[in-house]
C-alpha cells in the first residue's frame, strides 16, 4: 500500500456507518460470536462477518447497510482495479469479535444476554403458538423483543447509539458510542489485522439433498435439550410417505394425524446424538406446523460434532425461522432469518446468519 | 470493657459492610463515643486497596453505651464475612424495627470474646420469634490501635464527584475482561475519563459536566499553573480489580468524591447518606500503578 492510498483513505474513509440503537447489530454479532478473530467483508450494500473453527464450521453474518442510519461506503481500490476484482467491490479485514462487541456493550445497553433472552423467547412461543401466518409471528417476535429491551432499560427511548469508522487497511476501526444525548460517550480503537484467507465451503443448490425449513425455536429446543457428553449429532432425513407432501398439504391437523401414522417408521427428520451414556433420538413430526418446508427425494444421512452445531443455539435464539439444507458431499447449511426489531428496515431484507458444516469423515 | 446498643439501622449497616466484605477476609472496627469506624488497611489484599470509614454512631445505633479504659474506645478485628451474615439476619428479621429489635453487645462466652447480636423479630404468621447471632471477635490491644496509621497522601491534584456508581461499575465490568489496569483521569472543568490501552483496544469512556466540588480548605499555593487550564486531565493508573471492589460501594453510595493524586493514588470518598448531612463517609484509597514511562 503506497503513501498516497493511505492519503485518499484518511480523505474518504472507507466504511462509515450510524446506527442510534445498537441492539439489533450487537444482536447479530453474538450469534457468530464463538471464535475471538472474525473477519468482517464490506461492500456497497452491507458488510458479512465470518468466523470459522475447526477447518469444519463457518458463521457468516450477514449485515445489510439499511440498519443503519448512515452506511457510506467509498472503494478503496483503484477504479481501474475494481474490475479485475470479480466484480464484487469489497474491503476485508480481521478483528477480535469479542472485544468488539464488550465496546459495544460498554454501557450495558446492547440488548440482553443470551441467558436472559431463553426465558422471554420461551414465553413468546406460547403466545405465538396459536397465530398462523408468519407475518404474525415475525411481529410477535419483535414486539417480545421490544418488550424485553423495555424491561432491561434499554427502549427506544433509551437507545445506545453509535458510529462507526475504519480508514483502511492498517487502521484501527474506531467507534464512538453515546448513551444519551446528554449521557456519557465512549470512543474506541480495535486493532485490525490483514485478513486472513477463509475456509471455502461452497453450498451448491444443485447438489441439495435435503432442505428443511422449520420455525427456529423448533430447533433451538431440540439443539438445547442435547447432553453436553454427546459428541456426535446425526440429521436423519427420509422422503416424505406417499401421498400429499405436508408442505402443500395446507390442512394441518387431520393429515398430519394420518401421515405421521403411516411414517412412524421412518421419520421424516431425525436428530440423532450419541454420547458416552447412550443416545438420544428426536423426531419432528410430518406436520407442516413443524416442517414449513420439507423436500428430500432419497435417504439422508450425515453425522457432525455435536459442539460445532450447537454453536448455533445463540444465533438460534434470536431467529424465527430456519432453513437447514444438506448437499450430496454431506455439507449442512444452516440459515437463520434475524428479524430486526425497527420498523424502517423492514422494509428492506432482514439480517441473517448462516452456519455451514461439514460432516465427519466417517458419516462420507 | 462494656458496650450495648440498639440498631436503629440494620439495614445500613449491612450496606456498609457489604460494601467492604469483598476487600478483605478481616476487617477492623473500632468503636468509640461518637463515631464508628471500619477500616481495612491489609497490604497483603489485591491491589493495596485500603478503606478507613467513619460512620456517626447516631447514623445507626440507639441506646449506645460504650466503656472501656482505653478512652472509651473498643477496637476489635472479625471476620466481614461473618459479621455481613448476621446484619443480613438482622436487617430481613426486623424490617420493622422501632428501635429496640436489634440490640448488639460486647459478650464473653467460653472464653471468647463476641459481638453478640440478639433480633427480634415476627414471623410471616405473626409470632413473634428471637434469632441470635455471635460473631467471634479479637479485642485488639492498645499498642496495636495506636499503629494502625491511615495513608498520607499528598494534596489532590483534582476533586471530582462521580457519576452514579451503578453506572461505573457497568462500564468497568466491560474493560475488566479487556485489560488489567485502568486509567481514571479528570480536569477541573469536569470531565471525567476511564480509559484502557492493550494491545488489541485503546478505549475511553468520558463523563461530561461533572461536578467540581468546592473545597473548604483550597490549596492555594498549589497547583495555580494547573488552575489556569481546566481542560487539563490528571491521570493515575489503578487495578482494574481494585476499582471494581470500590464500586461494590454502589449499594450504600448517595454521593462519591473522587480524588486523584497524580503517580501516587486515588482516594473515594463514599457519602452514607446525603451529602450534606452525611451518616459517615468511607474513604477508599487505591494506590497507583506506577508505569514505567508515566
Amino acid at each position: 500500500m503506497s503513501d498516497s492510498d493511505h492519503d485518499h483513505a484518511h480523505a474518504q474513509p472507507v466504511l462509515k456507518a450510524s446506527v442510534h440503537d445498537i441492539s439489533y447489530l450487537t444482536t447479530l454479532l453474538r450469534g457468530v460470536n464463538f471464535a475471538n478473530r472474525a473477519t468482517i467483508t464490506a461492500t456497497g450494500s452491507g458488510f458479512t462477518v465470518t468466523v470459522e473453527e475447526a477447518r469444519t464450521l463457518l458463521a457468516t453474518a450477514y449485515i445489510f447497510a439499511d440498519i443503519f442510519d448512515e452506511y457510506v461506503y467509498h472503494s478503496e481500490a483503484a477504479p481501474s482495479q475494481q474490475s479485475q476484482d470479480d466484480g464484487v467491490d469489497n474491503v476485508a479485514f480481521e478483528i477480535p469479535l469479542n472485544t468488539l462487541i464488550e465496546c459495544l456493550n460498554i454501557f450495558g445497553t446492547a440488548g440482553t444476554h443470551p441467558s436472559s433472552t431463553t426465558s422471554g423467547a420461551k414465553r413468546w412461543k406460547k403466545q405465538g403458538e396459536d397465530k398462523g401466518s408468519d407475518e404474525e409471528e415475525g411481529e410477535g417476535a419483535n414486539n417480545k423483543r421490544r418488550g424485553i429491551a423495555q424491561y432491561f432499560g434499554a427502549g427506544p427511548e433509551k437507545s445506545t447509539g453509535m458510529r462507526l469508522t475504519y480508514e483502511g487497511a492498517g487502521f484501527p476501526l474506531t467507534l464512538l458510542i453515546a448513551e444519551e444525548a446528554d449521557g456519557p460517550t465512549t470512543a474506541c480503537e480495535i486493532v485490525t489485522y490483514d485478513p486472513e484467507p477463509h475456509l471455502d465451503l461452497q453450498f451448491r443448490p444443485d447438489k441439495m439433498i435435503l432442505k428443511i425449513i422449520l420455525k427456529s425455536s423448533w430447533l433451538r429446543d431440540a439443539l438445547s435439550e442435547l447432553d453436553p457428553s454427546c459428541d456426535k449429532l446425526t440429521f436423519i432425513g427420509n422422503p416424505p410417505p406417499d401421498g400429499v407432501p405436508p408442505a402443500t398439504s395446507g390442512r394441518p391437523s387431520r393429515n398430519a394425524e394420518v401421515s405421521r401414522g403411516t411414517s412412524t417408521g421412518k421419520p421424516m427428520l431425525r436428530i440423532h446424538a450419541d454420547g458416552t451414556f447412550g443416545s438420544t433420538e428426536m423426531d419432528y413430526p410430518n406436520d407442516r406446523d413443524v416442517l414449513e418446508t420439507f423436500e428430500c427425494e432419497q435417504s439422508v444421512s450425515f453425522s457432525y460434532r455435536t459442539s460445532h452445531i450447537t454453536r448455533a443455539i445463540r444465533a438460534l435464539q434470536n431467529s424465527t425461522k430456519t432453513s437447514l439444507r444438506i448437499d450430496s458431499e454431506g455439507l449442512m447449511s444452516m440459515q437463520f432469518l434475524m428479524p430486526s426489531p425497527s420498523i424502517k428496515s423492514r422494509a428492506g431484507a432482514d439480517a441473517f446468519i448462516e452456519f455451514r458444516c461439514l460432516p465427519l469423515e466417517e458419516a462420507l | 470493657m462494656r458496650f450495648r446498643t440498639s440498631i436503629s439501622s440494620p439495614q445500613t449497616f449491612f450496606r456498609i459492610i457489604q460494601a467492604i466484605e469483598k476487600l478483605q477476609k478481616k476487617c477492623i472496627i473500632k468503636f468509640s463515643d461518637t463515631e464508628m469506624r471500619v477500616i481495612c488497611n491489609n497490604d497483603a489484599n489485591e491491589g493495596g486497596i485500603q478503606v478507613w470509614s467513619v460512620i456517626k454512631v447516631d447514623s445507626i445505633f440507639t441506646n449506645y453505651r460504650i466503656q472501656s479504659n482505653a478512652d472509651n474506645e473498643i477496637t476489635m478485628l472479625l471476620t466481614a464475612e461473618a459479621l455481613l451474615s448476621a446484619l443480613k439476619s438482622a436487617s430481613t428479621t426486623a424490617e420493622t424495627a422501632d428501635g429496640d429489635d436489634v440490640v448488639l453487645k460486647l459478650a464473653k462466652k467460653n472464653d471468647q470474646a463476641v459481638l453478640c447480636f440478639e433480633i427480634n423479630g415476627t414471623t410471616r404468621l405473626g409470632k413473634s420469634m428471637r434469632v441470635s447471632h455471635d460473631v467471634k471477635i479479637e479485642v485488639m490491644k492498645p499498642t496495636d490501635v495506636a499503629s494502625l496509621k491511615e495513608p498520607m497522601c499528598p494534596d489532590p491534584d483534582v476533586h471530582i464527584l462521580l457519576p452514579p456508581l451503578q453506572k461505573l461499575r457497568t462500564v468497568v465490568e466491560r474493560l475488566k475482561p479487556m485489560s488489567d489496569v485502568l486509567a481514571v483521569s479528570a480536569s477541573h472543568n469536569g470531565s471525567l475519563k476511564l480509559s484502557i490501552s492493550t494491545d488489541s483496544v485503546k478505549l475511553d469512556t468520558e463523563w461530561r459536566n461533572c461536578t467540581i466540588p468546592r473545597m473548604t480548605r483550597e490549596p492555594a499555593d498549589k497547583d495555580d499553573e494547573n488552575e489556569h487550564d481546566p481542560e487539563k486531565h490528571f491521570p493515575v493508573l489503578v487495578s482494574t480489580r481494585s476499582f471494581l471492589k470500590f464500586l461494590n460501594s454502589h449499594v450504600v453510595s448517595t454521593t462519591t468524591i473522587a480524588c486523584i493524586c497524580q503517580r501516587h493514588c486515588m482516594i473515594l470518598y463514599v457519602y452514607v447518606g446525603d451529602y450534606a448531612d452525611a451518616g459517615g463517609v468511607l474513604t477508599f484509597y487505591i494506590p497507583a500503578i506506577i508505569d514505567g514511562d508515566d
